[in-house]
């Protein structure tokens, strides 16, 4: 996601920065490598300063132009010895071209037999690194061998890279361990003419015109940060002039411009993308200069509002700062500003917002809002490395979360509210149905998250298969306010007679409710069930899990070791005393 | 454009790509003379020489630069 504007993608002024760039030293590294068959300098300087930007330290690896195959094919090769946590593979069109001239096969088969090259290589890699897969696609030439008749001439070059994106494309459906950067996305938007640089290719053998480097490089970036959990969450929305054309206190509901009237279509094409959004699992949540009951007039009464009001998370509309609105929001949603974007169409609201809130994503709106969603599409705000069938009910979910915050200030025991709760737990070893959402909890999670290891779908399948070393577990709970899903991941790892914490994460949406307290209970259930003498798990501190910093603690643990990012705790099994919880299991888990 | 004129700007391009404010190139400067000045770096200058000038040289004028005064040639001849 692009959380600064277009402009900061010059590609002068970030090789300028590439050139300055000293080592940031201290937080964990990413470690990347790129293989091209194309000049890899100018790209992995530029993506190293690129992930600085957004605050990622990122070791990188370059492989020498055009030895993909040989990194990849020998085991001794520094690419395995680098061991990287993401594989970056970027291809050329003008690079497979020669490979297609000197192709003597039948012609039609070209797209299928690159196809199955690019296939051995992820395969390869996969066989030998952990690392998740970024693979480019090929950006469709600027020459056509017959025209607009293409389509019927399979043997061109033209139509086989037509057909190598469309297997790719298919592949990367199913494959759980490669993603697709979508370079011809980014020729089209800047426009082929432009993107391609012949001249270039020739003398230096670039990807693309310099000029859009940064640019295409950025798609990079934007998956790795998706992969390590920095996605947008949640949309703020302003009303006026933003979700529709005029002010609802001013010109009332007849005059507000919507659906066919005047511009409306141009509110109602940003509304619908908001909607499509909130269906994809993101959070809407208005803040609005207004009275209450008069900016919920269209929602409920607008015949051409796409939003209702069921649709927002949480509306604030009053005559506040906007800032401390959003604060209540931030507080409500239990997320960070890094992860909410707000949307105002007033310059002066935007700038105000964001010296008060710098982390909160701001972007630049334009004066005609017919161009309000194409701005909105150019920063790629919305990357995201899973989905889930589940991902639409989130929102009902914090829906109901707000009214348990109303219910919870009507008790004054504790205690006894979490009775009132009536919660339901379940414990379940990982399984298929609910992958998806472990995954994506696992790259989201940032503050309940001990280890904050981002296990990727392939590992957690090899652990969920490996019944001797490890018990991976999702928790869900249930309460009479509704269902919360799945919302805590524990991986346990049976050492001889150690059980060890792998990990351990929850969503911040259900803490002090006890889950924790009942989950540890069963751990050590488990610990007894399989004759350990003891529980040991670790601490990793990032800048955003304090809140677990004493996690440990609590339980009685002890500390065993203490580095200056790191602490190791264990307990002995007969010294745990069991947490009082107020939750009734489900299942019964073997 | 005059040669002393595209020279001069040329220069400022220089101290800007090389961060070198000293830098005083001549008709003669070449890559040797240039802390710096590597294949990757020059690429960069065809770039900035394009950007800032507003002239597209072709493949085979890039090719041939020999030295700054190369440059200069071709930059007086196409720029406005």
């Amino acid at each position: 996601m692009l959380r600064y504007g277009l402009s900061a993608l010059d590609f002068t002024k970030l090789s300028k920065e590439a050139r300055r760039l000293t080592a940031a030293g201290g937080s964990p590294k990413v470690r990347i490598a790129v293989l091209a068959d194309c000049a890899p300098q100018h790209a992995v300087s530029l993506l190293k300063v690129l992930f600085v930007k957004n605050g990622i330290d990122a070791e990188m690896y370059e492989g020498e132009y055009d030895t993909i195959e040989l990194e990849i094919s020998n085991p001794e090769s520094g690419l395995y010895a680098f061991d990287p946590h993401y594989l970056i593979f970027i291809n050329s069109v003008f690079s497979l071209r020669r490979k297609y001239e000197a192709f003597h096969e039948d012609p039609r088969s070209f797209s299928g037999y690159h196809f199955a090259l690019m296939k051995q290589l992820w395969e390869a890699a996969s066989a030998k690194t952990n690392a998740i897969i970024i693979q480019s696609n090929l950006v469709v030439p600027f020459e056509r061998l017959y025209g607009n008749y293409e389509a019927k001439a399979p043997g061109s070059f033209f139509s086989n890279v037509q057909r190598l994106n469309q297997r790719l494309l298919e592949e990367a459906a199913e494959n759980k361990r490669v993603f697709l950067c979508d370079l011809d996305y980014i020729a089209s938007y800047v426009g082929k003419k432009h993107w391609f640089d012949e001249k270039m290719w020739i003398l230096s053998k670039s990807l693309c015109a310099y000029e859009f480097l940064p640019l295409t490089l950025q798609g990079f970036v934007d998956i790795v940060l998706a992969h390590l959990g920095r996605a947008v969450k949640c949309v703020v929305l302003d009303l006026d002039n933003t979700m529709w054309g005029g002010i609802i206190g001013d010109d009332g509901l007849k005059g507000i411009r919507l659906g066919h009237f005047e511009d409306g279509e141009a509110f109602e094409a940003l509304q619908h993308f908001m909607h499509d959004l909130k269906k994809r699992g993101i959070l809407l949540a208005v803040c609005s200069k207004n009275d209450q009951a008069v900016a919920l007039r269209p929602f409920r009464e607008h015949p051409d509002m796409i939003l209702k009001e069921e649709d927002i998370t949480v509306f604030i509309a009053n005559w506040q700062n906007k800032a401390e609105n959003i604060r209540s929001i931030k507080e409500i949603l239990n997320i960070g500003y890094d992860s909410m974007v707000f949307l105002d169409d007033n310059s002066f609201e935007r700038q105000t917002v964001r010296e008060q809130l710098p982390e909160l994503i701001v972007p630049e709106l334009p004066e005609d809002p017919a161009l309000f969603l194409r701005a909105l599409a150019e920063l790629n705000l919305f990357e995201s490395a899973s989905h889930s069938e589940l991902d639409g009910e989130r929102s009902s979910v914090y829906r109901e979360q707000a009214q348990r915050q109303v219910a919870e200030k009507s008790f004054s025991d504790p205690a006894q509210y979490l009775k009132s709760l009536e919660m339901k737990i379940s414990l379940s070893r990982f399984d298929d149905l609910y992958m998806p959402r472990i995954v994506q909890l696992m790259q989201r999670s940032n503050q309940f998250n001990l280890m904050t290891c981002r296990f990727n779908q392939a590992e957690c399948e090899k652990m969920r298969g490996d019944l001797l070393h490890y018990y991976p577990f999702y928790v869900k709970l249930q309460d009479k306010y509704g269902d919360n899903g799945l919302i805590s991941v524990v991986i346990l790892k049976l050492e001889g007679r150690t059980i060890e914490i792998i990990e351990w994460l929850m969503s911040c949406r259900v803490l002090v409710r006890g889950v924790e307290q009942f989950t540890m209970n069963f751990v050590f259930e488990l610990a007894v069930r399989h004759r350990a003498e003891k529980v040991a798990g670790r601490y990793r501190a990032t800048d955003k899990n304090a809140m677990v910093k004493d996690f440990y603690v609590q339980f009685g643990f002890q500390k065993t070791a203490c580095g200056p990012e790191e602490t190791a705790w264990e307990l002995e099994v007969p010294r745990y005393r069991p947490a009082q919880t107020y939750m009734t299991q489900e299942n019964q888990i073997i | 454009m005059q040669r002393e004129e595209a020279r001069t700007l040329l220069n400022q391009i220089f101290r800007s790509l090389f961060d070198d404010e000293s830098l005083s190139i001549t008709e003669q400067t070449t890559a040797k003379d240039v802390s710096g000045w590597d294949s990757l770096n020059h690429m960069n200058l065809i770039v900035e020489v394009e950007k800032t000038f507003g002239i597209k040289m072709t493949t085979r004028e890039v090719q041939s630069l020999k030295n700054a005064g190369d440059l200069i040639t071709i930059i007086t001849n196409k720029a406005k």
